[in-house]
């Protein structure tokens, strides 16, 4: 089967079993998507899949055949970051930076669907990625200077190519 | 700027971890800078510079134990009895016939493979549920987790005790099968004064009981590590907060010398002292790596993690304190009982009610039991958290009866020194905090009389009138304070390498659990070297290639590394002082040094360091520094309030945190951004251990019930308050000469209390008990109306 993941085609060939988080760690060595539950209940796995945020180890991997995964590795590098890896990084929403992934892309999900969250939307729709070094002041911080475009415009659709 | 010491290299000292004192032998260095005082002025310690790391941590390629792949690397899984106590026998025999399973161990293949360290692995007794019993490796994750599960565990039930009580009664069984299920020395008893005589002294007293609950630690990375031999040497990658302790375990474990046994961590994903040693994951990787000779990767999953990677164990405090009228405490007793689990070390309550208040007379007693439930873990400020929730509810409770201010009362009882020790305070901001917190918090300055706490938008006392959203809610605030040991210590080294470009390499051998150790020591050296952050580099986490420092815990790594990190840099400028010196012919005593420029006193002309090195070439400048011994008869502590606005919906029992304010005091801020973000960071773990965070027990099955994330509760980004967390101006140079002391610990102390003080204020009812879940909240409820 198929993944289109970050801009490149790639063929995997998945156990029926296998999650799209063990597709994407194991077989595609694209590390930056974290395992921290693996049932659901931390978002640290969480990618874009056709622009959804969706948790990758609860997404079956032959279930998503030719779709488009967007990984945190996806939406910038450390020379050209995403302007919400940016925020991120300038703000300090980063401690143990273990569920950062996650929250990344939580994050550009959120701003893609909506450019201008208030705060509660943002509690809201961040509300499934857990922090434990309780960094969640910082971004919300983090997403606010985002959204306002202080660390560069937004790409249109939250870059989920 | 060094002034030169002269005596014995080596003397004994005392060392405080987490409330334990060690005396050791320690170096005392060959020099020992200036101090840094309050009035210094430094360039670039004490500014708010972004972690160097943080950009990786965002776009995901900082790299994490779970992501180091090694060629042919395969995958290990542990596998864990669900019974409380009984012998295990085990079938492997599915197990090992499915798909790419490559090798089941059991107690018999690790009996005289591992010697002491890791003698109990897959120990045959049973002895609490989850305690792991044997280890399956296959060629894929999935395939290893498939057969550890299809591993039969059968366990001959005995009987067992999993609570206080049942541990402490007569005729109870023995926990670990033989010897008393009084952990070490309990009753611990400790007592300064006449506690009778202060009691009798009272005008009044106070007396309540709380409790707290078993509170798991919960990092988002689990523990975890990859393991592989080259030829006879064991290299391991862990997620830990103490490199040089596991290799110790390895060697101890291998019978190998430190020189074969090598552990890297690179970043690792939070520890709050559940990562402090090997554990049965790391000697699983090790030893299926030798049986194969491949790699091997084991990480714990997740629901391993929340039942047997540590926790900071439940108590029960029977308090009663006397005062004067006037609010003077005449004594402060505490009798606490602990359920330890099946082992642990004895970080109990009593501690934090010998050192936050001035009292003549003190008096407590810790019991620690036995139980078969896996072993407790040192949780961000062990002891304290529990003791602070006992004593600072306790105070609250004496302030309503006083009818006095809880801020008031609380300065009233400042201890001046530190009156467990008799010895006085390296220094000690807890006045300001309690100042500038309740300034910024705007704790109501009318707070003497009872009930009249409330903000302006609800009345405490007032039966809650139903808001814009039809809820029946009150409001209520509360506050509380926090002590905390944090002065770290020897041994830990440093080197400071100066590059043929111009550029540094700080090498230490700590690691950095998402504090930012890296960044703030890279900031020191780059400020003792005169050079700007972009010159310098902070090497960390490996045990083959730099100098050892200690564990990361007990707030002390930046106490305990910074002074060794500051002296290797003056030590590696002073060198290269020398050379420049003979390049602008001045004499080296008239140089300085800043933003990466060197200047003379006694001449116009200046040279960056990239001048210098390329012109010395390869010449290899080292610095050396470490840390030298603590001031002795001085209590180095941290402290801190915090004050908290509540939000209870009558009807439904849930509390809201609406706002917390934090003012701390722990001398010198090497970076306030990152010290903001240790402070934000304690308060959402105090936020949960107020409000949700238990873990569950079935007291018939011996089982905990809630081993995930969905059922052991952890704050969300809903679940955050407003907080204004800030360190109070101001630099400590008795305890070291960085002037800094350590914040890991103390913000989570203080939280708790002060939330449920503040829902005592709107509820006018005691909560004697957390977390406040909404049905013991609608119990306290009941009780007021």
């Amino acid at each position: 089967m198929h993944l289109h993941v970050n801009g490149r085609s790639r063929e995997v060939h998945p156990a029926s079993d296998a999650s799209l988080l063990t597709v994407l760690r194991d077989e595609l060595q694209l590390t930056g998507t974290k395992e921290g539950c693996d049932r659901g209940e931390c978002g640290a796995c969480t990618v874009l899949v056709d622009g959804r945020p969706v948790y990758a180890c609860l997404t079956l991997a032959v279930a998503v055949d030719d779709a488009t995964i967007v990984t945190v590795e996806g939406l910038g590098s450390n020379a050209a970051p995403h302007p919400v890896q940016a925020a991120f990084a300038a703000l300090d929403a980063a401690q143990c930076g273990f569920c950062t992934p996650g929250q990344v892309v939580s994050a550009c999900a959120l701003l893609a669907r909506n450019a201008a969250p208030t705060e509660a939307e943002i509690r809201d729709a961040m509300s499934g990625n857990l922090c434990r070094c309780g960094t969640y002041p910082k971004i919300i911080a983090a997403i606010q200077a985002a959204a306002r475009g202080e660390f560069g415009a937004l790409p249109v659709a939250g870059s989920a190519r | 700027m060094a002034a030169k010491k002269k005596g014995k290299r080596f003397i004994t000292t005392t060392v405080e971890v987490e409330g334990r004192v060690e005396s050791k032998i320690v170096e005392v260095p060959a020099f020992s800078p200036v101090p840094w005082g309050a009035d210094a002025s430094l360039d670039i310690v004490g500014q708010r510079l972004p972690r160097v790391d943080s950009l990786e941590k965002a776009t995901g390629r900082a790299r994490y134990t779970a992501d180091i792949k090694r060629p042919g690397m395969v995958w290990a899984a542990l596998v864990r009895a669900h019974a409380p106590h009984g012998v295990v026998t085990i079938d492997a025999t599915a197990a090992r016939a499915m798909p790419g399973v490559l090798d089941v161990i059991t107690a018999a293949d690790v009996a005289g493979v591992l010697a002491s360290a890791a003698a109990k692995l897959f120990d045959r007794d049973v002895r609490y549920s989850g305690q792991p019993v044997a280890a399956v490796c296959a060629e894929t994750a999935e395939q290893a987790r498939v057969a550890a599960r299809a591993v039969r565990v059968n366990v001959e039930a005995a009987p067992f005790a999993v609570t206080f009580e049942a541990s402490m009664a007569d005729g109870a069984p023995l926990v670990r099968g033989a010897g008393s299920n009084y952990a070490l020395n309990s009753p611990l008893v400790e007592s300064r004064g006449d506690i009778a005589a202060g009691l009798a002294k009272a005008q009044v007293t106070v007396s309540l009981t709380v409790r707290t609950p078993c509170a798991l630690h919960s990092a988002m990375e689990p523990h975890g590590a990859v393991a592989e031999w080259e030829g006879d040497r064991l290299v391991v990658w862990e997620s830990t907060q103490g490199i040089f302790r596991v290799r110790s375990n390895l060697a101890a474990a291998f019978k190998l010398p430190h020189t074969r046994v090598r552990v890297i961590c690179d970043h690792m994903g939070g520890g709050f002292g559940a990562k402090n040693a090997a554990g049965p994951h790391t000697y699983t990787a090790a030893l299926f790596a030798k049986r194969l000779q491949l790699p091997v990767r084991c990480i714990v999953d997740r629901e391993g993690e929340q039942l047997d990677t540590g926790n900071r164990p439940a108590s029960e405090q029977r308090i009663t304190l006397g005062a004067r009228r006037d609010g003077r405490l005449t004594a402060i007793k505490c009798e606490a009982m602990v359920p330890l689990g099946i082992m642990g070390w004895e970080g109990g309550p009593a501690q934090i009610y010998h050192e936050l208040y001035s009292c003549p007379n003190v008096h407590t007693t810790e019991t620690f039991a036995l139980v078969n439930a896996s072993a407790m873990q040192a949780f961000r400020a062990p002891g304290f958290v529990e003791g602070a929730f006992g004593l600072e509810r306790a105070m609250d409770v004496l302030a309503t009866k006083l009818r006095m201010d809880p801020v008031a009362l609380r300065v009233r009882n400042f201890a001046k020194k530190d009156e467990a020790k008799a010895r006085p305070w390296s220094g000690n901001g807890l006045l300001r905090c309690y100042e500038q917190g309740a300034l910024r918090f705007g704790w109501p300055s009318h707070g003497d009389k009872p009930g009249s706490r409330s903000t302006p938008s609800g009345g405490s006392k007032a039966h809650g009138a139903a808001d814009a959203q039809g809820r029946n809610t009150r409001r209520g605030v509360g506050m509380a304070a926090q002590v905390w040991g944090t002065g770290g210590g020897p041994p830990a080294y440093a080197l400071v390498r100066l590059n043929s470009d111009g550029t540094a390499t700080v090498l230490t051998g700590t690691q950095d659990l998402g504090t930012g150790a890296r960044t703030v020591f890279a900031q020191v050296a780059a400020e003792a070297l005169g050079m700007t952050m972009a010159q310098v580099r902070c090497v960390i986490g490996d045990t083959e290639r730099l100098p050892y420092t200690g564990n990361s815990w007990g707030s002390m790594t930046t106490p305990s590394v910074a002074p060794a990190v500051r002296m290797a840099a003056e030590d590696a400028r002073t060198q290269l002082f020398e050379a420049a010196a003979e390049m602008l012919e001045v004499d080296a005593s008239t140089l300085s040094s800043s933003g990466g420029v060197i200047r003379s006193t006694s001449s116009e002309k200046t040279m960056t360091f990239s001048d210098v090195s390329r012109k010395v070439g390869e010449v290899c400048i080292i610095g050396r520094g470490s840390r030298g011994p603590n001031p002795q008869k001085t209590g180095i502590f941290s402290f801190g309030a915090q004050f908290a606005e509540v939000e209870v919906d009558v009807d439904t029992g849930v509390v809201r945190v609406l706002r917390i304010t934090a003012a701390h005091d722990c001398g010198r801020v090497l970076n306030p951004t990152l010290a903001e973000s240790q402070l934000e960071g304690g308060i959402l773990q105090g936020v949960g251990y107020a409000l949700f965070e238990e873990r569950i027990m079935d007291t018939r099955l011996g089982m905990p019930m809630n081993p995930t994330l969905h059922d052991y509760k952890v704050p969300t980004m809903a679940d955050s308050p407003r907080i204004d967390a800030f360190c109070v101006a101001g630099a400590d140079p008795v305890a070291n000469h960085v002037g800094a002391r350590g914040l890991a610990e103390p913000p989570i102390i203080p939280t708790a209390p002060a939330i449920a003080n503040a829902v005592a204020n709107a509820l006018g009812a005691e909560p004697l008990q957390i977390p406040l879940t909404p049905w013991r909240v609608l119990a306290l409820g009941l009780q007021s109306t």
